[in-house]
């Protein structure tokens, strides 16, 4: 067996036994004689044929509004708040990023309010925004925005002074030195930011949702809404789904960002 | 004779740090005539960066001046090319999009520019990279795209700051024959900057060797090896084994520790690093007080 299938092989089993332990272990009774006392409660953490059997449900036209449409709209405002806060992020860094002035103008306004953890300005950003969707896109925008803001500033100060140097000798104008030396060398660093910034629009928005209530869905709507009428098995189902989500989110945006870097050395083909 | 092209007259630069002062280059003149190849010699430290800066007008002297074709140089002179003693070939273009970067600055576009830059990577032997990123390329390969990025546009006077020093002696011996058989064509007024004695022997017209910082010259010396000369050969040749040791016996004492002290200290890596601010956070997707 080849190093790959082995690895494969045993995370399978890890996921087989622990799936298989979980659904037998929250279904036997801890004293035979009293019903409902069970030797781990699927109270709390619900059972694996359970959690299916309400996917299943969640997904049916029985409810009012479905897993999938719910899942649609978390998706829909990870991806805004991302695109904004990325281009208003990449924007902003590259303008302070190349002058002092106006950097040192805004430092301290910008470090006091990145050191504002972003979950305080929630009730704020509802309150202002209201409960749909907006509110959930500008909690993703505020934390998008200063993580590509600030990788990108940093991008646009560390540009080799020879390169731009190089490029005046070979002719080129202040414009010209922007578009060919500036803006690329600072994307490498922009670009380097933006899967750990989809998974942070992803938090701002489930945040956002906790509180959005009906109006605003999504699943974090749904595993609020589960916290209310204690049901662990949609929360399980909520979790899940989110969970693989993130994931494919992820690797989706690594993708896009190997191809946009694939002149760097760390991304180039072995052997 | 030909022409006077570059007029160094008492040029002096001294570098301010933190209120200290650092004197880089005290009062050099030198006048080097047009399709000359001038190479400066000295100690690392001594100072050769610092006067190719001033005379590609990336740093303004303290004291007296350089002229061009006669008049003063302030910016960056339009038909000087500078090859860089670090390698400042553009990471994200490849080999083609880098030897183009000068016809794209010009606005040669289209089928012109195409011919140019294939005829470049034709003389550059670097046929079968033309759509490889630099980081694939080996450190002459890089090289080589950095000379005929500059060269493409046809300067008519080069400064070439040590631009093989980090390359293997081998590497170093090709490209010096396709240096100068690159210059045999055009004959480009050149000033070459080196720590490589034997490289300025094989390469240039002239020698000028350069004290320890703050660097004056010492000696001016005529190479008087026929040209076009053969980078190998010449090597075995009684007479540049006594141009080596005449050029030497001045050059060696500056490498030796001044009389009852040490060693000079390494001189700090030069740059023109700008002050950082606190807003600088270390390491890239820094992801600061996220949420
Ligand atoms: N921007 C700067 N600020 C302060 N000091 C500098 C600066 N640039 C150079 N120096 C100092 O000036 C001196 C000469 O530097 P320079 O780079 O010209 O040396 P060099 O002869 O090119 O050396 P090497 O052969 O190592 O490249 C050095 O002592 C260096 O510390
Ligand atoms: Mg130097």
């Amino acid at each position: 067996m080849n190093e790959k299938l082995k690895i494969n092989f045993w995370r399978l089993a890890i996921l087989v036994v622990g799936v298989g332990a979980w659904e037998w272990l929250t279904g036997i009774k801890a004293v035979s004689k009293i019903p409902g006392l069970y030797f781990i409660d699927p109270f709390f953490i619900s059972r694996p044929s359970k959690i299916v059997e309400r996917f299943f449900y969640l997904n049916s036209d029985k409810v009012r509004l479905t897993l999938w449409q719910m899942l649609l709209s978390t998706v829909e405002s990870t991806f805004i708040g991302f695109f904004v806060g990325v281009s208003t992020g990449f924007v902003a860094g590259l303008v302070l990023g190349r002058n002092d002035r106006l950097a040192r103008i805004f430092e301290p306004y910008i470090i006091a309010f990145n050191s504002l953890p972003r979950i305080a300005l929630v009730p704020l950003v509802t309150m202002i925004f209201g409960f749909g969707l907006l509110a959930k896109v500008v909690l993703a925008w505020m934390i998008v925005f200063f993580i590509v803001f600030f990788n990108t500033f940093q991008g646009a100060r560390s540009v080799d002074p020879d390169l731009i140097h190089s490029a005046r000798f070979l002719g080129a104008r202040e414009g010209q030195i922007m578009r060919t030396v500036i803006i690329p060398s600072a994307l490498a660093w922009t670009f380097a930011s933006l899967t750990p910034s989809i998974s942070f629009a992803l938090i701002g928005v489930v945040i956002g949702e906790f509180i959005g209530g009906e109006s605003g869905g999504g699943i974090g709507y749904l595993i609020i809404s589960s916290l209310g009428t204690l049901n662990s098995a949609d929360m399980m189902v909520s979790l899940i789904v989110l969970a693989i989500t993130g994931i494919v989110m992820a690797l989706g945006i690594k993708q896009v960002e190997m191809r946009l870097l694939r002149w760097r050395p760390e991304y180039q083909p072995k052997g | 004779m030909s022409r006077l092209r570059i007029q160094i007259g008492d040029l002096s630069k001294t570098f301010r740090e933190g209120g200290r002062e650092v004197p880089a280059v005290s009062r050099v003149s030198l006048d080097i005539l047009d399709k000359e190849f001038v190479a400066l010699v000295g100690p690392s430290g001594c100072g050769k960066s610092t006067i190719l800066n001033m005379i590609g007008g990336l740093i303004a002297p303290s004291d007296g001046q350089v002229l061009i074709d006669g008049s003063a140089v302030r910016d960056v002179p339009r038909q000087v090319g500078y090859v860089f003693q670090k390698d400042t070939v553009f990471p994200w273009r490849t080999v083609t999009r880098n030897i183009a970067l000068g016809l794209e600055y010009r606005g040669v576009a289209g089928p012109e520019q195409e011919r140019r830059v294939a005829e470049a990577i034709r003389l550059a032997g670097l046929s079968g990279f033309e759509e490889a990123f630099p980081a694939t390329l080996s450190g002459g390969m890089r090289q080589r795209v950095a000379l005929m990025r500059t060269l493409i546009v046809e300067p008519e006077i080069l400064l070439m700051d040590e631009p093989f020093g980090a390359l293997d002696t081998h590497t170093k011996l090709g490209l010096h024959a396709e240096l100068l058989a690159l210059w045999e064509a055009k004959h480009q007024t050149v000033v070459f900057v080196t720590h490589d004695l034997s490289e300025a022997i094989t390469l240039a017209d002239r020698i000028v060797v350069l004290t320890r910082r703050p660097g004056k010259i010492k000696l001016i010396h005529e190479v008087k090896l026929p040209r076009p000369r053969d980078v190998i050969k010449l090597r075995e040749t009684d007479e540049y084994a006594q141009e080596y040791s005449q050029i030497w016996r001045v050059l060696g004492e500056e490498f030796a520790p001044p009389e009852g002290g040490s060693a000079p200290l390494p001189a700090p890596p030069p740059g023109l690093a700008r002050a950082k601010p606190a807003l600088e956070q270390g390491g890239s997707a820094d992801t600061g007080h996220a949420v």
